[in-house]
């Protein structure tokens, strides 16, 4: 196990690709101080921002992040074995284009953490950011497997464009969650702001608490007992099902609970 | 001796008036014939006002020195090579010449690069890229078009000839102006309003005030029926632009986006499960899908109420597909109201330079873009550069207390022709020419088309156009790496010297 702390507060965001299991694999501790990272427009290694240790004597996780690492960004970004431990907040970009491998954040994240993820899992012990699980900008292909479990409340524009996996948010989420979204499931435990699931032509988003406002391009479909959120969990309902975006001619599916949600009986009258 | 230029280019706002004339005397500016009343405002009287800046300063123990050309340069150069990450903000009033050189500096650099588009119509570059666009230029739409829709904007106060030129106002091939019955309604309006003040004034004695009534959408009227031209306005509040217009539709703050969602059903022919959408009841949406569907060519404008009101971006991504919709039934083209006279440019001489709008950075070596990431305000609040160059911009008056008080703990360079607010925060202050009135260039109009700007008066003595400061700055920037880069040199075969 190598754990990582920094040597000072950072101003300017650091990019920092290089802390990945599948680079480390292999390499010795000298070797992995003399990594490049970048610290604005300057050129560092590793060992110029971070103090290294390594504890031969545990397997996993493999790489312990301990401090403040908000400004740290791309940590984890395209891994495809291991595990990481952040112990403390941090940046952007955070498992981005995981293709396997577990990350545990036990702090916030920040936008776009597990960005166009495959496969894997994502723990974030607090909240996590805008664009959390959606693509770059101007890609239409997001999250297309594994799992995020948040703990705390996710920003806007979660799960945008996701084609296959599962997002659980036990908090609250913002706007436009599950935006452009196609397949997959995603499940909030508490309150969802307005303008879920716009564009949406599958996929699922459940949501346990309040809806803030339904767009008015999603029409009532059924009232179900309970649904299925993944192979080990469901969730009790009833709950009220919409389909949309009937804009996109999408059948993609809301669920909102019955008991949370009591201005939206006025579209049982369609049932 | 008066001197009179033709076919000068108003550098104001995003529609670039090239039809102005301007009289100078003794290099001043005396007349503008043609122009608006801020075009007026600044080419007559703003461009030579008392706060305009004529020498480069130094902030010396707090205090702003005067001090020579060159020595500001060095200043900024050595502030600009000593930072980590620099951010170069603003491009968007100077000419596309400058913002050439601007691409240049930033990739020298490696800083982050923005132009004021971020905090205006960068969400609409942003859906741009996420959906696509069906756009047209002004003078198809001035020919064309005969429904047009302002949403979220009021041309009659920000782009005053907007509607005069490019829209309704304006005789085209193929369309008639309504400027006549615009004229006599107007007339009709304020004879009404006279009689309801007199009315008010007889019962105001006797009577307590009514509180005010809350706002209602009135019904459609039945000229959204009639042949020509027609124009609808959506907006929070009647602006001007609402009072000329045939139909105004007053939504409810930020509901925009699921009021473009209810039209897309409509224009889709489907059925709708509620009755009002945005404080707007769903049968008057069916009225203005049908007045839509039923134009020859429709054009929708948009301003900055779109897309600085809550969803950004995607208010526009959903103002596309409608219009995308709409095209499956009819002709509809969508353009955004461009606000400062050279934001397009900006956006497109970034774009050919790096590939990407805005929001960029440099600091990897190559361009990468973000909005969100590499945004000027959102570097700023996050307080991740450590040295800031603004150039024909102010954010000092413009952006958030956090951005500001982030950005005052590192060096801050200015280049403006006048002492704004950001200008009297500058550490290293620049005096610069007022484009398009003292200087020549490029400027593209908020359809793309690319206009000259015209040199119309000299600059006074010894004040430099901006791309030859901007210029300046990036020889002494290379320079100083190219110093820097030959002290390393040597110091690494002294240290090979002494291990020989």
């Amino acid at each position: 196990m190598i754990t990582i702390t920094p040597k000072r507060k950072f101003d300017v965001p650091i990019q920092a690709a290089c802390i990945n299991v599948d680079v480390f694999t292999g390499k010795t501790l000298n070797e992995i101080k003399k990594l490049a990272i970048t610290e604005g427009k300057e050129n560092l290694t590793l060992d110029d921002a971070f103090d290294l240790t390594e504890d031969k004597t545990l397997e996993t996780p493999n790489i312990t992040l301990t401090g403040d690492f908000s400004k740290v960004k791309r940590i984890g970004q395209g891994m495809k074995t291991g595990e990481i431990i952040i112990n403390g907040n941090v940046g952007m970009h955070t498992g981005e284009k995981l293709a396997g491998g577990k990350i545990v954040i036990n702090g916030n994240s920040d936008g776009w953490t597990g960005s166009e993820m495959k496969k894997g899992l994502i723990e974030i012990h607090g909240d996590a950011g805008d664009y959390t699980a959606s693509p770059f900008r101007g890609n239409s292909a997001g999250m297309k497997g594994g799992l995020i479990t948040v703990d705390g409340n996710v920003g806007s524009n979660v799960g945008c464009y996701l084609q296959g996996g599962t997002i659980k948010i036990k908090g609250s989420a913002g706007r436009f969650l599950g935006h452009h979204m196609s397949d997959g499931t995603i499940y909030v435990e508490k309150n969802c702001a307005s303008r879920a699931g716009t564009f949406m032509t599958g996929g699922k988003i459940i949501i346990n608490g309040t809806v803030e406002l339904l767009m008015p391009t999603f029409t009532i479909d059924s009232i179900k007992p309970k649904v299925k959120v993944d192979a080990t969990q469901n969730a009790q309902g009833p709950f009220y099902v919409f389909l949309g975006d009937i804009a996109e001619r999408g059948t993609g599916k809301i669920f909102a609970l019955k008991t949370t949600n009591p201005e939206l009986a006025t579209y049982e009258k369609y049932l | 001796m008066a001197e009179i230029f033709k076919s000068v280019v108003c550098p104001i706002c995003g529609c670039l008036c090239d039809d102005l004339e301007a009289t100078v005397e003794n290099n001043e500016i005396v007349k503008m014939k043609n122009g608006c009343a801020v075009c007026e405002a600044k080419m007559v009287h703003g461009y030579k006002s008392d706060e305009r800046i004529l020498e480069p300063y130094i902030r010396k123990d707090g205090k702003l020195v005067p001090v020579s050309m060159d020595e500001a340069i060095c200043k900024a150069a050595q502030i600009l090579t000593d930072a980590k990450y620099p951010l170069l903000f603003g491009w968007t009033s100077s000419v596309s010449e400058t913002q050439h050189v601007g691409v240049e500096l930033a990739e020298e650099l490696g800083g982050a690069l923005d132009n004021c588009c971020s905090v205006c119509h960068g969400p609409s570059v942003m859906a741009i890229q996420e959906i696509g666009i069906p756009t047209a230029t002004l003078g198809q739409i001035r020919h064309r078009a005969d429904l047009i829709v302002y949403w979220a904007c009021d041309p009659w106060s920000s782009h005053p000839r907007h509607v005069e030129r490019y829209t309704a106002f304006t005789d085209g091939r193929f369309e008639k102006s309504e400027f006549k019955e615009y004229v006599q309604k107007l007339k009709a309006k304020a004879s009404q309003k006279k009689v309801d003040a007199a009315i008010r004034r007889t019962q105001v004695r006797y009577q307590p005030s009514q509180p005010p009534k809350a706002a209602i959408v009135e019904a459609p009227p039945q000229s959204l029926a009639k042949a020509g031209r027609k124009m609808i306005v959506f907006d929070v509040r009647k602006t001007m632009t609402a009072e000329v217009a045939d139909y105004f539709v007053q939504v409810e703050p930020n509901t925009d986006y699921e009021i473009f969602g209810a039209l897309r059903c409509l224009v889709n022919d489907q059925e709708l499960d509620i009755d009002k959408v945005g404080g707007v009841p769903v049968e008057y949406l069916k009225e203005i899908v049908d007045a839509m569907v039923n134009a020859d060519f429709g054009a929708i404008f948009f301003g900055l109420g779109l897309t600085q009101s809550v969803g950004r971006f995607r208010n526009i991504e959903i103002a596309i597909a409608m219009t995308r919709d709409l095209n499956r039934k009819t002709k509809f083209v969508i353009a955004p109201m461009r606000g400062h006279f050279n934001v397009t440019g900006a956006n497109t001489v970034f774009a050919w330079q790096t590939g990407y709008p805005f929001a960029l950075d440099f600091s990897q070596g190559y361009p990468q873009y973000n909005p969100g990431e590499f945004t000027a305000n959102d570097l700023l609040r996050r307080g991740d550069n450590d040295a800031t160059l603004v150039i024909s911009a102010d954010p000092g008056a413009h952006f958030p207390k956090s951005s500001i008080q982030n950005m005052m703990k590192h060096p801050l360079i200015t280049i403006n022709p006048d002492w704004n607010a950001i200008s009297r925060l500058g550490d290293v202050v620049f005096p610069t020419q007022w484009c398009g009135i003292e200087q020549a260039g490029t400027a593209y109009r908020m359809d793309s088309i690319p206009v000259t700007l015209k040199k119309i008066v000299e600059a006074p003595k010894g004040i430099l156009a901006d791309e030859e400061i901007v210029r300046r700055i990036l020889e002494k920037v290379r320079d100083i790496k190219a110093q820097k880069n030959e002290k390393d040199i040597q110091g690494q075969q002294q240290i090979l010297e002494r291990k020989m």
